[in-house]
């Protein structure tokens, strides 16, 4: 998968490739407007992530470009700024997602996977992993192709650390995760170990692996073994 | 103790009545009577002329006695010695009305023939009395009536000069710094009144100014934070998938991962309240409270099942607002995570809706909060790490920006905050 970052903040962007290329991703990076209107206009990314404060343009009219030369690439904006207006209109230019700096590496990464997703799969979309099935359609979760009850929340979980498989990831990262909106707003991330558990013993009656490690004061991993 | 301007003009009006009326009486009673007394006296004295002129050449010793006996008020007695023409007053018995009468009398010495006599003329007061004690009784309803209608005037006039000054000081005590341009001053034709307007107006204006910059000064500096907390952010996240962190290590990230995700709230909540004070009273809809809360404590009861907390609502009466439905979310949920946050473990948080009031009540540790400062910003509760203090600075913004109320009470163990909507 192709991805184009355009950041004018070398060292955020240094982060994000980091953590993007050990994926399925090979990620460009540019921070320069100029530079990032050559670069879609010659070729064709799967996801492009786009800085709306660049120091040579607005960020907003490259969203434009893309849709005059009728480009289906999928755009996440990141962006420092947070207001209402900025979040409409981006996405009335024909952005897919908006994400507020800042963010965890790990969210940013399933966001980038949900947005292939919905671009490449139109009506069945079926994400794998070993002999774990999860439907986002009917949003059903088929272990061994036997249906396992799961709530909203813990396949959004599941979904989540399969996305970021062999990564640590934070309590605070998972808690942002799944509280969404009220991210900002809790310090007390307990409620994360709840759901972890809950996971696992799911998982674990549906004689799945057990892939979900406990690193010791970091996290929790989802281990390919 | 300040006082109303109008009773400020009425009390000092009616002193000066008052002492009007104390001064000028005497002063009256004394100067008519004075006048009255004189006039009496020059017809005293033109009583004597009179004699002198015209009846003492024809009296003679031998018809004194006759005389005296038809004259009444007038009589000749035996000489003693007396200066010219003296005037005093003196009582008489009278036999009619049976009691002493005052009169004012003329004594002269005059010439009959060799011998000396003394000529006495008198005229009674007793009518005078009573007709001084009427001037009086009448200059009194006079004055009394004058006052009265004066101080209507006044009173009127104050009114009306004053009335564009009472309705531009309820406005400016309606006024609020986020919101300058409800301000419609009313002009008048009165300079002093212009005048202070137009420096209210320019006070207001540069404070607006001022608070203007400082609040586009903090929401700045928050959005400034934002790109270097991501980095920051990002390079743990990173550091993070090392597979040589030792448990020290680990622990130090796990220190730097609170530590930054508080700055990253603390940050939010600035660009929250910042977002609050810049007032963007749009997106305004009309929903139920009980919709919003019902939403959040889906959320909320997950975090409580932690501290084992026990929730339960009272829902008795439907109320329905006109608000930005988002900052409302916000308002409970800051409210909600209060209660969780400063409850203590196998606590209570209980919700009441009762008409036009929603009290979110909650167990938690002793109470020795100030109230006051409560609802300020970074006025923290207790030493605990946990809030940044802005919480309920954020609450108290989205009520006062709806024109709600919000109070806090502490009683029977229960920290309690009430919305009045």
């Amino acid at each position: 998968m192709k991805l184009l970052l355009i950041e004018d903040e070398q060292e955020l962007a240094k982060s994000i490739q980091e953590y993007l290329n050990g994926n399925e991703f090979v990620c460009e990076w540019t921070n320069k407007f100029s530079t990032a209107l050559d670069k879609i206009s010659n070729y064709d990314y799967d996801c492009i992530l786009l800085d709306l404060m660049l120091p040579d343009g607005n960020g907003l009219e490259l969203l434009t470009e893309l849709k005059k030369q009728n480009k289906t690439d999928g755009v996440i904006i990141i962006s420092a700024k947070e207001t209402l207006d900025s979040r409409i209109e981006g996405f009335n230019l024909g952005a897919d997602d908006y994400l507020t700096k800042p963010f965890h590496l790990s969210e940013l990464l399933v966001r980038i996977q949900a947005l292939i997703r919905r671009k490449q799969f139109s009506g069945n979309n079926i994400v794998t992993f070993n002999e774990i099935e999860i439907d986002l359609q009917s949003k059903t979760v088929k272990v061994n192709h036997k249906l396992v009850e799961m709530t909203k929340k813990e396949i959004d979980l599941l979904l989540y650390l399969i996305g970021n498989h062999n990564r640590v990831l934070s309590k605070g990262a998972i808690a942002e995760h799944l509280s969404g909106d009220m991210a900002d707003m809790l310090d007390n991330h307990d409620f994360v170990y709840a759901h972890i558990k809950n996971l696992k013993k799911k998982l674990k009656s549906a004689n799945a692996v057990d892939y979900i490690k406990t690193v010791y004061g970091l996290g929790y991993k989802w281990q390919n073994e | 103790m300040s006082k109303k301007l109008l009773h400020k003009t009425q009390q000092i009006y009616l002193i000066f009545a008052i002492v009007i009326f104390i001064v000028i009486a005497p002063i009256f009673y004394i100067f008519s009577r004075w006048m009255y007394i004189n006039n009496i006296d020059e017809t005293l004295v033109d009583y004597k002329e009179d004699f002198i002129e015209k009846m003492l050449p024809k009296l003679t010793e031998e018809n004194l006695s006759v005389w005296n006996n038809f004259n009444t008020t007038q009589q000749i007695k035996q000489y003693y010695p007396i200066k010219r023409d003296t005037i005093f007053y003196t009582t008489y018995f009278s036999e009619i009305e049976q009691e002493l009468e005052p009169y004012r009398e003329l004594e002269t010495p005059i010439k009959i023939g060799e011998n000396k006599y003394i000529f006495t003329t008198k005229i009674s007061l007793f009518e005078s009395e009573d007709l001084i004690i009427s001037i009086a009784f009448l200059f009194f309803i006079l004055i009394t009536l004058l006052l009265i209608v004066l101080g209507i005037i006044t009173n009127k006039i104050s009114i009306k000069i004053w009335k564009p000054f009472y309705e531009n000081l309820a406005q400016f005590e309606a006024f609020q710094i986020d919101n300058p341009n409800k301000l419609h001053l009313k002009q008048t034709n009165i300079e002093e009144f212009n005048r202070l307007n137009l420096s209210i107006e320019k006070l207001i204006q540069n404070n607006y100014i001022i608070y203007e910059n400082q609040r586009e000064f903090v929401e700045n500096a928050a959005h400034e934070l934002q790109t270097p907390i991501a980095v920051f952010k990002g390079k743990i996240d990173i550091l993070m998938q090392r597979s040589d962190i030792t448990k020290g290590q680990a622990e130090l990230l796990e220190s730097l991962n609170n530590s930054i995700a508080r700055l990253n709230r603390l940050n939010k909540n600035l660009l929250m309240l910042s977002k609050i004070e810049k007032n963007t009273l749009n997106e305004i809809t009309s929903f139920q409270i009980k919709e919003v809360i019902e939403k959040q404590l889906e959320f909320f009861k997950e975090q409580a099942i932690q501290k084992n907390i026990h929730i339960e609502s009272h829902i008795n009466s439907v109320i329905n607002i006109t608000a930005n439905k988002g900052f409302t979310e916000i308002l409970f949920s800051n409210l909600f995570l209060n209660a969780i946050q400063h409850n203590v473990i196998n606590g209570n948080i209980s919700i009441y809706i009762a008409k036009n009031k929603l009290t979110i009540s909650n167990t938690g540790i002793s109470a020795t909060i100030k109230s006051e400062s409560l609802f300020n910003r970074f006025s923290k509760i207790s030493t605990s790490e946990k809030g940044n203090g802005l919480g309920l600075a954020i609450v108290k913004k989205i009520v006062d920006l709806n024109n709600w109320s919000i109070s806090y009470s502490y009683k029977n163990n229960l920290h309690s905050f009430t919305i009045t909507f």
